[in-house]
This record gives C-alpha cells, sequence and structure tokens, in this order.
C-alpha cells in the first residue's frame, strides 16, 4: 500500500492528540531521569545533564507560545504601549533590587551586580516585546 | 450532531467510501459524521453539500434548541 500524506481533517486532529499524549509521556520521562539524577547526583549532576537544557528549552518555547493564546482572552481595551512601559517599570525595579542586593553582598563588586541586573533585565526584557509584538499585531 | 447527511448521499446513489473519496476524507469520517460523532469543519461541511448539490441548511442546519440540547450533553 502506497503511505499516502494524510488529508482527512479528523485524523490530522487525532493525529495531533496523539503526538500530545507522547509529549506528555516524553515530559514525564524526562522528569523522571531528572528527578534519579537529583537524587543520586544532587542538583548539580542534575543540571550538568543535557536533559535539563532540554527541558528547559521545551519549557521556555511552551510558555511563549502560551502568550499567543493568552492575548487572546486579555480585553483589547488595554493599549499594548501602556502595558510595555507599565511591565517595563517593574522589571526594571526588579533588576535594580537584584542589582544593588548582589553589589552590597560579600565578595562582589559594584560591577556583579549592574552585570547581574543586565542579564536578568535582557532576559525579562525579550518575552515582554514578543508580548508586545503580539498584541500589537491582534489590535491592528 | 444530528445531520441528514446520510440521506442525502443516498439521494445521489453514493456509497460512504465514494463520497469521502469525492470530498477527499476517509470513509470512516463519513461515518462519524452520519452518526453524528464527529464536528466536521465548516470546510468540509462546504465540500460535502458541493458534491451533493445540496445547501448547507439542507443537510446541517438544526433548530435552536436541540443543538443546545446536544451541546450541554457533550459538555457533561
Amino acid at each position: 500500500m502506497k503511505i499516502q500524506r494524510i488529508k482527512d481533517e479528523r485524523l490530522i486532529l487525532k493525529n495531533l492528540q496523539n503526538i500530545r499524549v507522547a509529549y506528555v509521556v516524553q515530559t514525564l520521562g524526562i522528569l523522571g531521569i531528572l528527578g534519579y539524577d537529583y537524587v543520586t547526583k544532587g542538583m548539580e549532576g542534575m543540571i550538568k545533564n543535557p536533559l535539563w537544557f532540554l527541558f528547559i528549552v521545551t519549557t521556555i518555547v511552551l510558555a511563549f507560545l502560551s502568550m499567543n493564546i493568552r492575548v487572546d482572552y486579555e480585553s483589547s481595551k488595554k493599549s499594548p504601549e501602556r502595558s510595555l512601559l507599565f511591565s517595563v517599570i517593574v522589571l526594571t525595579l526588579i533588576c535594580l533590587a537584584f542589582g544593588i542586593f548582589t553589589a552590597l553582598s560579600e565578595g562582589f563588586k559594584v560591577m556583579n551586580g549592574v552585570v547581574i541586573g543586565g542579564i536578568i533585565f535582557i532576559c525579562g526584557l525579550v518575552p515582554l516585546l514578543f508580548l508586545y509584538g503580539i498584541r500589537k499585531k491582534r489590535n491592528d | 450532531m444530528d445531520n441528514r447527511l446520510k440521506i442525502a448521499r443516498v439521494e445521489m446513489n453514493l456509497t460512504q467510501q465514494e463520497l469521502a473519496d469525492k470530498v477527499g476524507v476517509t470513509r470512516q469520517t463519513i461515518s462519524l459524521i452520519e452518526k453524528g460523532k464527529y464536528n466536521p469543519s465548516l470546510k468540509l461541511c462546504l465540500n460535502i453539500c458541493y458534491t451533493l448539490n445540496k445547501t448547507l441548511d439542507e443537510i446541517f442546519w438544526v433548530e435552536k434548541g436541540i443543538a443546545r440540547d446536544e451541546n450541554t450533553k457533550n459538555q457533561r
């Protein structure tokens, strides 16, 4: 029998549901292996496992994709610019707090505080800009 | 969801397989739609209607009360 590309919408949907089940199984497996690593080798050993990196990347991808869905539930009255501004202010305050606490901690210099604050700021800014982009596109 | 797909298909002298081939799905999907166990997309409904020379109303329309009853049944 010739293998055909699935064109039946019901089967495409079914296929996606199967993939979801496989994803759940895979995630549980990864968590199991990481849990085992945590018990036997401790936190350090767990983080060294490449599966940890895979798990974090998958979670981030899922979180970014979920933003697409979450934005649709928001009331359209919210202006994307105001939301972005508000989020950036909150993020800046959090980064400042982290930076100052790091700089004041024993064994750390002011430069360390700036670097830590800067890294957190950039990491926080990316999803905010992504969210802003989606909101902007939805409002157009 | 109740529909009159089976009647319309028999009127056109088509088997489930023939209809399925014409609209580009599998026979099982047609069977499930006829039994009301699968909710087809509007695109598929339109393709079925074009093939059977019927309107959406003639095959898929159900009165509001009946449709709502079915919805609440499905949610339970």
